[in-house]
Protein backbone atom coordinates (compact mmCIF):
# COMPACT_ATOMS: atom_id res chain seq x y z
CA UNK A 1 0.00 0.00 0.00
CA UNK A 2 1.51 3.41 -0.63
CA UNK A 3 2.17 5.55 2.55
CA UNK A 4 3.95 9.11 1.47
CA UNK A 5 5.71 10.32 4.05
CA UNK A 6 4.53 13.13 6.45
CA UNK A 7 5.23 16.48 6.43
CA UNK A 8 8.75 17.23 7.19
CA UNK A 9 8.07 18.39 10.80
CA UNK A 10 6.42 14.62 11.23
CA UNK A 11 8.91 12.44 10.08
CA UNK A 12 10.84 10.44 12.98
CA UNK A 13 14.00 10.75 11.01
CA UNK A 14 16.28 8.48 13.67
CA UNK A 15 13.77 5.84 11.25
CA UNK A 16 15.40 6.34 8.13
CA UNK A 17 18.17 5.21 6.68
CA UNK A 18 21.82 6.86 6.01
CA UNK A 19 23.93 5.65 3.95
CA UNK A 20 26.94 6.37 5.16
CA UNK A 21 26.28 8.47 8.67
CA UNK A 22 30.27 8.38 8.98
CA UNK A 23 31.04 11.00 6.50
CA UNK A 24 26.99 12.27 5.85
CA UNK A 25 26.84 13.21 9.89
CA UNK A 26 30.15 13.67 10.68
CA UNK A 27 31.92 17.61 11.75
CA UNK A 28 32.01 20.06 9.74
CA UNK A 29 35.85 20.21 10.70
CA UNK A 30 36.24 16.99 10.28
CA UNK A 31 34.24 17.22 5.96
CA UNK A 32 37.18 20.15 5.58
CA UNK A 33 39.66 18.00 6.41
CA UNK A 34 38.76 15.55 3.89
CA UNK A 35 37.84 17.85 1.31
CA UNK A 36 41.88 19.29 2.27
CA UNK A 37 43.44 16.28 1.94
CA UNK A 38 41.85 14.80 -1.57
CA UNK A 39 42.12 18.69 -2.92
CA UNK A 40 45.95 18.51 -2.63
CA UNK A 41 46.07 14.84 -4.06
CA UNK A 42 43.63 15.26 -6.87
CA UNK A 43 45.46 18.87 -7.77
CA UNK A 44 48.73 16.85 -8.08
CA UNK A 45 47.19 13.70 -10.29
CA UNK A 46 45.39 16.23 -12.40
CA UNK A 47 48.51 18.49 -13.31
CA UNK A 48 50.18 15.44 -13.55
CA UNK A 49 48.46 13.73 -15.87
CA UNK A 50 46.18 16.57 -17.63
CA UNK A 51 48.17 18.32 -20.29
CA UNK A 52 45.27 20.71 -20.95
CA UNK A 53 45.49 21.43 -17.07
CA UNK A 54 49.37 21.54 -16.93
CA UNK A 55 49.00 24.57 -19.55
CA UNK A 56 46.72 26.38 -17.75
CA UNK A 57 48.07 26.15 -14.47
CA UNK A 58 51.48 27.01 -15.71
CA UNK A 59 50.05 29.88 -17.48
CA UNK A 60 48.77 31.13 -14.10
CA UNK A 61 51.91 30.42 -12.55
CA UNK A 62 50.34 28.15 -10.01
CA UNK A 63 51.62 24.15 -9.00
CA UNK A 64 50.09 21.86 -6.82
CA UNK A 65 52.50 23.08 -4.10
CA UNK A 66 50.56 26.25 -4.14
CA UNK A 67 47.72 24.01 -2.42
CA UNK A 68 47.80 24.55 0.97
CA UNK A 69 44.28 25.22 2.15
CA UNK A 70 40.67 25.13 1.17
CA UNK A 71 40.75 28.90 -0.55
CA UNK A 72 43.89 28.00 -2.65
CA UNK A 73 41.40 26.19 -4.52
CA UNK A 74 40.82 29.62 -5.93
CA UNK A 75 44.36 30.09 -7.62
CA UNK A 76 43.42 27.55 -9.93
CA UNK A 77 41.96 27.87 -13.40
CA UNK A 78 38.19 27.50 -13.72
CA UNK A 79 36.64 25.07 -16.26
CA UNK A 80 34.11 25.50 -19.08
CA UNK A 81 32.22 23.24 -20.93
CA UNK A 82 34.06 24.50 -23.94
CA UNK A 83 37.21 23.26 -22.70
CA UNK A 84 35.92 19.45 -22.53
CA UNK A 85 34.82 20.14 -26.62
CA UNK A 86 37.98 21.40 -27.77
CA UNK A 87 39.49 17.95 -26.76
CA UNK A 88 36.51 15.93 -28.08
CA UNK A 89 36.80 12.91 -27.47
CA UNK A 90 39.77 11.58 -25.15
CA UNK A 91 41.90 14.76 -24.72
CA UNK A 92 40.99 15.35 -20.62
CA UNK A 93 41.37 11.90 -20.00
CA UNK A 94 43.88 11.07 -17.12
CA UNK A 95 44.10 7.33 -17.55
CA UNK A 96 45.25 4.85 -20.15
CA UNK A 97 42.08 4.05 -21.95
CA UNK A 98 42.26 0.28 -20.66
CA UNK A 99 41.27 1.99 -17.15
CA UNK A 100 38.03 2.83 -18.30
CA UNK A 101 35.24 0.87 -17.64
CA UNK A 102 32.83 2.77 -18.79
CA UNK A 103 32.16 5.74 -20.70
CA UNK A 104 29.07 7.73 -21.09
CA UNK A 105 28.18 11.07 -23.46
CA UNK A 106 25.59 14.46 -22.79
CA UNK A 107 23.25 14.48 -25.86
CA UNK A 108 25.27 17.30 -27.47
CA UNK A 109 22.38 19.40 -28.34
CA UNK A 110 24.51 22.54 -28.21
CA UNK A 111 28.07 21.10 -30.40
CA UNK A 112 29.54 17.90 -30.15
CA UNK A 113 28.23 15.90 -27.43
CA UNK A 114 30.80 16.09 -23.94
CA UNK A 115 32.26 12.69 -23.75
CA UNK A 116 33.57 11.36 -20.06
CA UNK A 117 34.99 7.43 -19.17
CA UNK A 118 34.91 6.67 -15.80
CA UNK A 119 37.29 3.81 -14.03
CA UNK A 120 36.21 1.17 -11.55
CA UNK A 121 36.80 3.44 -8.79
CA UNK A 122 34.91 6.38 -10.38
CA UNK A 123 31.96 3.86 -10.81
CA UNK A 124 32.67 3.24 -6.91
CA UNK A 125 32.16 6.82 -5.75
CA UNK A 126 29.16 7.27 -8.57
CA UNK A 127 27.28 4.45 -7.13
CA UNK A 128 27.75 5.18 -3.59
CA UNK A 129 26.53 8.79 -4.69
CA UNK A 130 23.54 7.37 -5.82
CA UNK A 131 23.51 5.42 -2.94
CA UNK A 132 23.71 8.18 -0.45
CA UNK A 133 20.13 10.02 -2.10
CA UNK A 134 18.17 7.24 -2.51
CA UNK A 135 18.53 6.53 1.37
CA UNK A 136 17.67 9.99 1.70
CA UNK A 137 14.36 9.38 0.04
CA UNK A 138 13.99 6.26 2.31
CA UNK A 139 14.64 3.12 -0.28
CA UNK A 140 16.12 0.05 1.26
CA UNK A 141 16.93 -3.11 0.06
CA UNK A 142 13.32 -3.86 0.59
CA UNK A 143 12.96 -1.95 -2.46
CA UNK A 144 11.60 -3.10 -5.75
CA UNK A 145 12.93 -0.28 -8.57
CA UNK A 146 11.80 0.60 -11.51
CA UNK A 147 13.41 2.37 -13.99
CA UNK A 148 11.31 4.74 -16.64
CA UNK A 149 14.70 6.37 -17.76
CA UNK A 150 16.17 5.37 -21.26
CA UNK A 151 19.42 3.45 -20.28
CA UNK A 152 22.38 4.00 -23.13
CA UNK A 153 24.28 6.87 -23.31
CA UNK A 154 22.80 9.34 -20.98
CA UNK A 155 24.03 9.49 -17.16
CA UNK A 156 21.10 8.74 -15.35
CA UNK A 157 19.97 5.56 -16.38
CA UNK A 158 22.54 3.24 -15.79
CA UNK A 159 23.99 5.95 -13.01
CA UNK A 160 20.57 5.51 -10.46
CA UNK A 161 20.80 1.71 -11.71
CA UNK A 162 24.30 1.16 -9.77
CA UNK A 163 23.45 2.95 -7.23
CA UNK A 164 20.10 1.51 -6.30
CA UNK A 165 22.00 -2.08 -6.49
CA UNK A 166 24.58 -0.90 -4.24
CA UNK A 167 22.24 -0.73 -1.50
CA UNK A 168 20.42 -3.70 -2.31
CA UNK A 169 17.33 -2.80 -4.11
CA UNK A 170 16.48 -5.21 -6.72
CA UNK A 171 16.64 -3.07 -10.02
CA UNK A 172 13.32 -3.19 -12.41
CA UNK A 173 15.14 -2.43 -15.44
CA UNK A 174 11.60 -1.11 -17.69
CA UNK A 175 13.63 1.60 -19.47
CA UNK A 176 11.70 4.23 -21.20
CA UNK A 177 7.99 4.26 -23.15
CA UNK A 178 5.56 2.13 -22.91
CA UNK A 179 3.39 3.96 -20.38
CA UNK A 180 0.90 1.28 -19.77
CA UNK A 181 3.56 -1.48 -19.72
CA UNK A 182 5.29 0.44 -16.73
CA UNK A 183 1.50 0.38 -14.73
CA UNK A 184 0.84 -3.22 -16.00
CA UNK A 185 4.37 -3.89 -14.25
CA UNK A 186 3.90 -1.97 -11.43
CA UNK A 187 0.49 -3.56 -10.54
CA UNK A 188 2.37 -7.10 -11.39
CA UNK A 189 5.50 -6.53 -9.55
CA UNK A 190 4.83 -4.34 -6.54
CA UNK A 191 7.17 -1.78 -7.35
CA UNK A 192 7.59 0.70 -4.89
CA UNK A 193 10.08 3.32 -5.92
CA UNK A 194 9.89 4.93 -9.44
CA UNK A 195 12.79 6.55 -11.14
CA UNK A 196 11.73 8.69 -14.05
CA UNK A 197 11.47 12.38 -15.22
CA UNK A 198 8.78 14.00 -13.54
CA UNK A 199 7.21 15.14 -16.56
CA UNK A 200 7.02 11.40 -17.38
CA UNK A 201 5.62 10.94 -13.95
CA UNK A 202 2.68 12.26 -14.49
CA UNK A 203 2.12 11.18 -17.85
CA UNK A 204 2.26 7.79 -15.79
CA UNK A 205 0.17 9.32 -13.18
CA UNK A 206 -2.71 10.49 -15.99
CA UNK A 207 -2.20 7.79 -17.88
CA UNK A 208 -3.16 5.23 -14.85
CA UNK A 209 -6.10 7.66 -14.24
CA UNK A 210 -7.92 7.09 -17.59
CA UNK A 211 -7.11 3.53 -17.17
CA UNK A 212 -9.11 3.64 -14.18
CA UNK A 213 -5.48 2.53 -11.84
CA UNK A 214 -6.22 2.98 -8.16
CA UNK A 215 -3.03 5.05 -7.26
CA UNK A 216 -4.11 5.27 -3.94
CA UNK A 217 -3.96 1.32 -3.14
CA UNK A 218 -1.04 1.12 -5.26
CA UNK A 219 2.15 -0.35 -3.70
CA UNK A 220 4.19 2.70 -5.17
CA UNK A 221 5.79 4.91 -2.41
CA UNK A 222 8.09 6.74 -3.95
CA UNK A 223 9.36 8.90 -6.87
CA UNK A 224 12.93 9.34 -7.78
CA UNK A 225 13.15 12.13 -10.13
CA UNK A 226 15.90 13.61 -12.49
CA UNK A 227 16.93 14.68 -15.83
CA UNK A 228 15.66 17.90 -15.84
CA UNK A 229 14.34 20.37 -13.21
CA UNK A 230 11.08 19.58 -11.22
CA UNK A 231 9.07 23.07 -10.40
CA UNK A 232 7.78 22.34 -7.22
CA UNK A 233 4.19 22.63 -8.32
CA UNK A 234 4.47 19.68 -10.48
CA UNK A 235 6.25 17.90 -8.01
CA UNK A 236 2.94 18.38 -5.10
CA UNK A 237 1.16 17.74 -7.79
CA UNK A 238 2.44 13.91 -8.49
CA UNK A 239 2.68 13.66 -4.61
CA UNK A 240 -1.59 14.01 -4.52
CA UNK A 241 -2.38 12.37 -7.37
CA UNK A 242 -0.15 9.33 -7.34
CA UNK A 243 0.06 9.06 -3.13
CA UNK A 244 3.81 8.81 -3.22
CA UNK A 245 6.53 11.17 -2.06
CA UNK A 246 9.13 12.09 -4.78
CA UNK A 247 12.80 13.69 -3.96
CA UNK A 248 14.85 14.90 -6.66
CA UNK A 249 18.89 14.87 -7.26
CA UNK A 250 21.47 16.95 -8.75
CA UNK A 251 24.37 16.54 -10.86
CA UNK A 252 26.17 16.72 -14.30
CA UNK A 253 27.80 14.60 -16.70
CA UNK A 254 30.78 16.85 -16.57
CA UNK A 255 31.67 16.01 -12.78
CA UNK A 256 29.87 12.74 -12.62
CA UNK A 257 26.31 12.37 -13.48
CA UNK A 258 23.57 12.54 -11.20
CA UNK A 259 23.89 12.27 -7.40
CA UNK A 260 26.73 15.55 -6.57
CA UNK A 261 23.81 16.45 -4.39
CA UNK A 262 20.18 14.81 -3.42
CA UNK A 263 17.23 16.09 -1.74
CA UNK A 264 16.17 14.44 1.92
CA UNK A 265 12.89 14.89 3.31
CA UNK A 266 13.70 17.93 6.10
CA UNK A 267 14.46 20.76 3.71
CA UNK A 268 12.11 19.54 -0.01
CA UNK A 269 14.09 22.84 -1.59
CA UNK A 270 17.12 21.61 -0.93
CA UNK A 271 19.44 18.84 -1.47
CA UNK A 272 22.50 17.50 0.52
CA UNK A 273 25.97 18.00 -1.33
CA UNK A 274 28.36 14.68 -1.62
CA UNK A 275 30.96 17.19 -0.05
CA UNK A 276 33.62 14.48 0.43
CA UNK A 277 33.42 14.05 -3.32
CA UNK A 278 32.91 17.76 -4.60
CA UNK A 279 34.20 21.00 -3.61
CA UNK A 280 31.91 23.43 -3.65
CA UNK A 281 32.02 27.02 -4.22
CA UNK A 282 29.60 29.50 -5.37
CA UNK A 283 30.37 32.53 -7.17
CA UNK A 284 29.48 35.73 -8.32
CA UNK A 285 28.87 34.90 -12.29
CA UNK A 286 29.84 37.93 -13.30
CA UNK A 287 33.79 38.16 -11.35
CA UNK A 288 33.98 34.65 -10.33
CA UNK A 289 34.92 36.51 -6.62
CA UNK A 290 33.19 34.03 -4.02
CA UNK A 291 29.53 35.20 -2.34
CA UNK A 292 29.08 34.97 0.92
CA UNK A 293 27.43 31.68 2.40
CA UNK A 294 23.87 31.67 1.59
CA UNK A 295 24.35 34.20 -0.96
CA UNK A 296 23.06 33.83 -4.27
CA UNK A 297 25.75 32.82 -7.04
CA UNK A 298 27.06 29.89 -9.66
CA UNK A 299 28.00 26.75 -8.55
CA UNK A 300 31.28 25.88 -8.91
CA UNK A 301 32.50 22.28 -8.66
CA UNK A 302 35.98 20.36 -8.28
CA UNK A 303 34.92 16.75 -8.33
CA UNK A 304 38.04 15.58 -5.79
CA UNK A 305 38.36 11.84 -6.37
CA UNK A 306 37.78 11.69 -9.86
CA UNK A 307 40.34 9.73 -12.04
CA UNK A 308 39.41 9.22 -15.39
CA UNK A 309 38.74 12.77 -15.76
CA UNK A 310 39.90 15.04 -13.12
CA UNK A 311 37.95 18.30 -13.38
CA UNK A 312 38.94 21.40 -11.57
CA UNK A 313 36.70 24.55 -10.72
CA UNK A 314 33.88 23.59 -13.14
CA UNK A 315 31.73 26.41 -14.06
CA UNK A 316 28.44 24.77 -13.77
CA UNK A 317 26.28 27.88 -15.07
CA UNK A 318 23.17 26.84 -12.46
CA UNK A 319 22.57 29.59 -9.72
CA UNK A 320 22.41 28.39 -6.25
CA UNK A 321 23.08 29.42 -2.58
CA UNK A 322 24.36 26.96 -0.22
CA UNK A 323 23.89 26.50 3.52
CA UNK A 324 25.99 24.54 6.11
CA UNK A 325 23.66 24.85 8.93
CA UNK A 326 23.07 21.64 10.08
CA UNK A 327 19.71 19.73 8.87
CA UNK A 328 16.85 18.23 10.77
CA UNK A 329 17.40 14.62 9.35
CA UNK A 330 20.76 14.22 11.06
CA UNK A 331 22.97 15.11 8.12
CA UNK A 332 25.06 17.61 8.25
CA UNK A 333 26.64 17.66 4.75
CA UNK A 334 26.01 21.14 3.28
CA UNK A 335 22.53 21.66 1.40
CA UNK A 336 22.11 23.31 -2.19
CA UNK A 337 19.05 25.16 -2.44
CA UNK A 338 17.34 23.62 -5.86
CA UNK A 339 18.90 25.00 -9.28
CA UNK A 340 16.02 26.47 -10.60
CA UNK A 341 17.76 29.35 -13.48
CA UNK A 342 20.87 29.37 -14.78
CA UNK A 343 23.56 32.07 -14.84
CA UNK A 344 22.58 33.23 -18.39
CA UNK A 345 18.98 34.09 -17.01
CA UNK A 346 21.26 36.62 -14.74
CA UNK A 347 20.14 40.28 -15.31
CA UNK A 348 22.34 43.75 -13.61
CA UNK A 349 20.10 46.55 -12.90
CA UNK A 350 21.47 49.31 -11.71
CA UNK A 351 24.78 47.12 -10.87
CA UNK A 352 23.05 44.92 -8.69
CA UNK A 353 22.75 41.25 -9.71
CA UNK A 354 19.06 39.79 -9.98
CA UNK A 355 17.86 36.36 -10.85
CA UNK A 356 14.93 35.88 -12.05
CA UNK A 357 14.29 33.16 -9.72
CA UNK A 358 13.90 35.16 -6.89
CA UNK A 359 11.21 37.34 -8.59
CA UNK A 360 9.59 33.70 -8.70
CA UNK A 361 10.12 33.40 -5.09
CA UNK A 362 8.70 36.71 -4.01
CA UNK A 363 5.10 36.33 -6.71
CA UNK A 364 5.27 32.42 -5.91
CA UNK A 365 4.04 33.68 -1.81
CA UNK A 366 1.70 36.25 -2.81
CA UNK A 367 -1.86 34.52 -2.30
CA UNK A 368 -3.55 37.45 -4.62
CA UNK A 369 -1.14 36.47 -7.51
CA UNK A 370 -0.97 33.90 -10.46
CA UNK A 371 2.83 32.19 -10.36
CA UNK A 372 3.41 33.75 -13.82
CA UNK A 373 5.19 37.20 -14.26
CA UNK A 374 7.18 38.83 -16.91
CA UNK A 375 10.39 41.13 -16.47
CA UNK A 376 10.84 43.74 -18.64
CA UNK A 377 14.25 45.91 -18.54
CA UNK A 378 14.80 49.00 -20.25
CA UNK A 379 16.78 52.62 -19.98
CA UNK A 380 15.24 55.52 -19.72
CA UNK A 381 17.41 58.88 -19.55
CA UNK A 382 20.74 55.94 -18.58
CA UNK A 383 19.24 54.49 -15.81
CA UNK A 384 18.21 51.23 -16.00
CA UNK A 385 14.39 50.79 -15.31
CA UNK A 386 12.82 47.25 -14.63
CA UNK A 387 9.13 46.44 -14.50
CA UNK A 388 7.82 43.44 -13.51
CA UNK A 389 4.08 42.25 -14.94
CA UNK A 390 2.41 40.30 -12.62
CA UNK A 391 -1.08 38.46 -13.24
CA UNK A 392 -3.58 39.08 -10.40
CA UNK A 393 -5.86 36.29 -10.00
CA UNK A 394 -9.54 37.04 -10.36
CA UNK A 395 -10.59 36.58 -6.77
CA UNK A 396 -7.99 39.25 -5.60
CA UNK A 397 -9.60 42.40 -7.97
CA UNK A 398 -10.92 44.77 -5.47
CA UNK A 399 -12.88 47.23 -7.75
CA UNK A 400 -10.92 49.77 -6.57
CA UNK A 401 -8.34 52.27 -8.19
CA UNK A 402 -6.55 53.02 -4.65
CA UNK A 403 -6.96 49.54 -3.67
CA UNK A 404 -5.11 48.24 -6.54
CA UNK A 405 -2.24 50.88 -6.70
CA UNK A 406 -1.64 49.77 -2.91
CA UNK A 407 -1.39 46.41 -3.70
CA UNK A 408 1.24 47.07 -6.81
CA UNK A 409 3.22 49.46 -4.54
CA UNK A 410 2.78 46.07 -1.59
CA UNK A 411 4.45 44.04 -4.36
CA UNK A 412 7.18 46.25 -5.54
CA UNK A 413 8.02 46.85 -1.50
CA UNK A 414 8.48 42.86 -1.47
CA UNK A 415 10.18 42.52 -4.55
CA UNK A 416 12.78 45.58 -3.30
CA UNK A 417 13.15 43.50 -0.17
CA UNK A 418 15.24 40.76 -1.76
CA UNK A 419 16.11 42.12 -5.12
CA UNK A 420 17.79 45.17 -3.33
CA UNK A 421 16.49 47.29 -6.66
CA UNK A 422 12.88 48.82 -6.72
CA UNK A 423 10.86 47.80 -9.44
CA UNK A 424 7.93 49.16 -11.31
CA UNK A 425 5.01 46.59 -10.84
CA UNK A 426 2.21 46.24 -13.36
CA UNK A 427 -1.07 44.30 -12.27
CA UNK A 428 -1.85 42.61 -15.60
CA UNK A 429 -5.30 40.46 -16.34
CA UNK A 430 -5.09 36.94 -15.21
CA UNK A 431 -3.82 35.07 -18.12
CA UNK A 432 -2.60 38.30 -19.57
CA UNK A 433 1.36 36.70 -19.51
CA UNK A 434 2.04 34.60 -22.26
CA UNK A 435 2.26 31.21 -21.41
CA UNK A 436 4.70 29.28 -23.79
CA UNK A 437 5.27 25.44 -24.36
CA UNK A 438 8.40 24.18 -22.20
CA UNK A 439 10.56 27.25 -21.27
CA UNK A 440 8.25 29.97 -19.93
CA UNK A 441 10.30 33.41 -21.38
CA UNK A 442 10.10 35.24 -18.68
CA UNK A 443 12.81 38.02 -19.35
CA UNK A 444 12.82 40.70 -22.20
CA UNK A 445 15.96 42.73 -21.91
CA UNK A 446 15.27 45.74 -24.06
CA UNK A 447 18.74 47.41 -23.21
CA UNK A 448 20.62 44.90 -25.74
CA UNK B 1 -33.07 49.33 -3.41
CA UNK B 2 -29.94 48.99 -5.68
CA UNK B 3 -28.52 47.78 -9.02
CA UNK B 4 -25.89 45.12 -9.67
CA UNK B 5 -22.58 46.71 -11.53
CA UNK B 6 -20.30 44.79 -12.27
CA UNK B 7 -16.08 45.84 -12.64
CA UNK B 8 -13.68 44.20 -14.77
CA UNK B 9 -10.21 44.28 -14.49
CA UNK B 10 -8.33 45.54 -17.95
CA UNK B 11 -5.22 46.56 -19.18
CA UNK B 12 -4.84 49.55 -20.67
CA UNK B 13 -4.00 48.28 -24.34
CA UNK B 14 -5.93 48.23 -27.73
CA UNK B 15 -8.38 45.61 -27.77
CA UNK B 16 -8.62 44.38 -24.24
CA UNK B 17 -11.55 46.45 -23.43
CA UNK B 18 -13.07 44.87 -27.05
CA UNK B 19 -13.04 41.55 -25.77
CA UNK B 20 -15.03 41.50 -23.37
CA UNK B 21 -17.88 43.59 -25.29
CA UNK B 22 -17.66 41.05 -27.82
CA UNK B 23 -18.30 38.27 -25.49
CA UNK B 24 -21.35 40.10 -24.10
CA UNK B 25 -22.83 40.97 -27.90
CA UNK B 26 -22.40 37.10 -28.34
CA UNK B 27 -24.18 36.25 -25.20
CA UNK B 28 -26.87 38.54 -26.13
CA UNK B 29 -25.75 40.45 -22.89
CA UNK B 30 -27.19 44.15 -23.11
CA UNK B 31 -24.97 47.19 -21.61
CA UNK B 32 -27.26 49.59 -20.52
CA UNK B 33 -24.21 51.82 -19.00
CA UNK B 34 -20.59 51.70 -18.42
CA UNK B 35 -17.94 53.73 -17.43
CA UNK B 36 -13.98 53.10 -17.52
CA UNK B 37 -11.54 54.37 -15.94
CA UNK B 38 -7.82 53.96 -16.28
CA UNK B 39 -4.01 54.35 -14.24
CA UNK B 40 -2.61 54.81 -17.47
CA UNK B 41 -1.36 50.65 -16.87
CA UNK B 42 -4.65 49.24 -16.17
CA UNK B 43 -8.17 49.88 -16.22
CA UNK B 44 -11.06 49.30 -14.05
CA UNK B 45 -14.34 49.61 -16.55
CA UNK B 46 -18.08 49.39 -15.33
CA UNK B 47 -20.70 47.66 -16.29
CA UNK B 48 -24.61 47.97 -16.08
CA UNK B 49 -26.33 45.06 -17.97
CA UNK B 50 -29.31 43.67 -18.14
CA UNK B 51 -28.48 40.02 -16.90
CA UNK B 52 -25.99 40.46 -14.49
CA UNK B 53 -25.25 36.66 -13.44
CA UNK B 54 -25.03 35.82 -17.04
CA UNK B 55 -22.54 38.44 -17.64
CA UNK B 56 -20.72 37.26 -14.41
CA UNK B 57 -20.71 33.74 -14.92
CA UNK B 58 -19.58 34.26 -18.99
CA UNK B 59 -16.50 36.43 -17.25
CA UNK B 60 -15.94 34.32 -15.01
CA UNK B 61 -15.78 31.55 -17.67
CA UNK B 62 -13.04 33.35 -19.48
CA UNK B 63 -11.26 34.18 -16.54
CA UNK B 64 -11.61 37.41 -16.42
CA UNK B 65 -10.92 39.10 -13.35
CA UNK B 66 -14.58 40.70 -12.52
CA UNK B 67 -16.75 41.60 -9.63
CA UNK B 68 -19.89 42.71 -8.48
CA UNK B 69 -21.05 45.76 -5.81
CA UNK B 70 -24.32 47.34 -5.94
CA UNK B 71 -24.87 51.12 -6.84
CA UNK B 72 -27.49 53.41 -6.56
CA UNK B 73 -29.88 53.69 -9.95
CA UNK B 74 -31.12 57.45 -10.16
CA UNK B 75 -33.81 58.31 -12.82
CA UNK B 76 -33.70 61.87 -13.28
CA UNK B 77 -36.00 64.43 -14.95
CA UNK B 78 -35.48 65.42 -18.41
CA UNK B 79 -34.79 68.60 -17.85
CA UNK B 80 -31.51 71.37 -16.89
CA UNK B 81 -30.68 70.99 -13.27
CA UNK B 82 -31.78 67.40 -12.74
CA UNK B 83 -28.10 66.14 -12.13
CA UNK B 84 -27.46 69.34 -9.84
CA UNK B 85 -30.36 68.60 -7.92
CA UNK B 86 -29.15 64.48 -7.46
CA UNK B 87 -25.76 65.83 -6.29
CA UNK B 88 -26.90 68.86 -3.85
CA UNK B 89 -28.80 66.05 -2.59
CA UNK B 90 -26.43 63.61 -1.51
CA UNK B 91 -23.85 66.41 -1.15
CA UNK B 92 -26.25 68.21 2.12
CA UNK B 93 -26.50 64.71 3.74
CA UNK B 94 -23.03 64.36 3.68
CA UNK B 95 -22.35 61.96 1.06
CA UNK B 96 -19.54 61.88 -0.20
CA UNK B 97 -19.73 59.57 -3.53
CA UNK B 98 -16.96 57.78 -4.83
CA UNK B 99 -17.81 57.96 -8.36
CA UNK B 100 -20.63 58.61 -10.81
CA UNK B 101 -21.82 57.54 -14.22
CA UNK B 102 -24.65 58.05 -16.69
CA UNK B 103 -26.39 54.84 -17.95
CA UNK B 104 -28.12 55.45 -21.26
CA UNK B 105 -31.32 57.97 -21.22
CA UNK B 106 -31.23 59.95 -18.12
CA UNK B 107 -30.35 57.31 -15.38
CA UNK B 108 -27.21 57.71 -13.43
CA UNK B 109 -25.40 54.85 -11.68
CA UNK B 110 -23.92 56.32 -8.16
CA UNK B 111 -21.43 54.64 -6.05
CA UNK B 112 -21.45 55.53 -2.28
CA UNK B 113 -19.57 53.99 0.70
CA UNK B 114 -23.37 53.84 2.50
CA UNK B 115 -26.29 52.96 0.03
CA UNK B 116 -29.31 53.27 2.45
CA UNK B 117 -28.41 56.92 3.32
CA UNK B 118 -27.54 58.13 0.45
CA UNK B 119 -31.06 56.63 -1.01
CA UNK B 120 -33.28 58.24 1.82
CA UNK B 121 -30.91 61.16 0.92
CA UNK B 122 -32.56 61.28 -2.39
CA UNK B 123 -35.95 59.88 -1.47
CA UNK B 124 -36.26 62.98 0.36
CA UNK B 125 -35.57 65.04 -2.57
CA UNK B 126 -37.93 63.55 -4.64
CA UNK B 127 -35.77 61.81 -7.13
CA UNK B 128 -36.63 58.88 -8.41
CA UNK B 129 -34.65 55.71 -8.06
CA UNK B 130 -34.38 52.90 -10.15
CA UNK B 131 -34.35 48.61 -8.86
CA UNK B 132 -32.88 45.96 -11.29
CA UNK B 133 -36.46 44.96 -12.19
CA UNK B 134 -37.76 48.64 -13.05
CA UNK B 135 -33.96 48.87 -14.91
CA UNK B 136 -34.96 46.96 -17.31
CA UNK B 137 -38.15 48.74 -18.03
CA UNK B 138 -37.30 52.26 -18.19
CA UNK B 139 -33.96 51.40 -20.30
CA UNK B 140 -36.04 49.00 -22.69
CA UNK B 141 -34.91 50.09 -26.31
CA UNK B 142 -31.81 52.10 -24.59
CA UNK B 143 -29.06 49.52 -25.29
CA UNK B 144 -25.40 50.59 -25.46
Amino acid sequence: MGTPMPAPDQIDFSALPIYLPEVECTSRERIRAIQLAKLIEQVGYTYARVPWYRDQMDALGVTPADIRTLDDVRKLPFTDKSALRETFPFGMFAVPMDEIVEMHASSGTTGKPIVVGYTAADMDVWSECIARLAQMAGVTAADRVQMAFGYGMFTGGFGLHYGIQRIGGMMIPAGAGNTERHIQMIEDYGTTTLIATPSYAMHICEVGEKLGFDWASSTLERGLFGGEPCPPRLKAEIEARMHITCTDNYGLTEVMGPGVSGECLAHRDQQHIAEDHFLWEVVDPATGEPVAEGEMGELVLTPLDKRGIPVLRYRTHDLTRVTTEPCACGRTLARMQKVRSRCDDMLIIRGTNVFPSQVEDVIGRIDELTPHYRIVVDNEGGLDRMTVEVEIKPEAFSDSFEEMSAFAREVAGKLRNVLLVTPVVRLVEPGGIERTLGKAKHVDDRRR
Amino acid sequence: MSITQISVFVESRPGHLTRTLEAFAEAGIQVRGFCAGDTGEYGIVRFIVDRPDAAMALLAERGAAARTSEVLCARLDDRPGALARAMVACAQAGINIVYCYSLAATCIALSVKDIASAEAALADADIDLVDQAELARVLAGATL
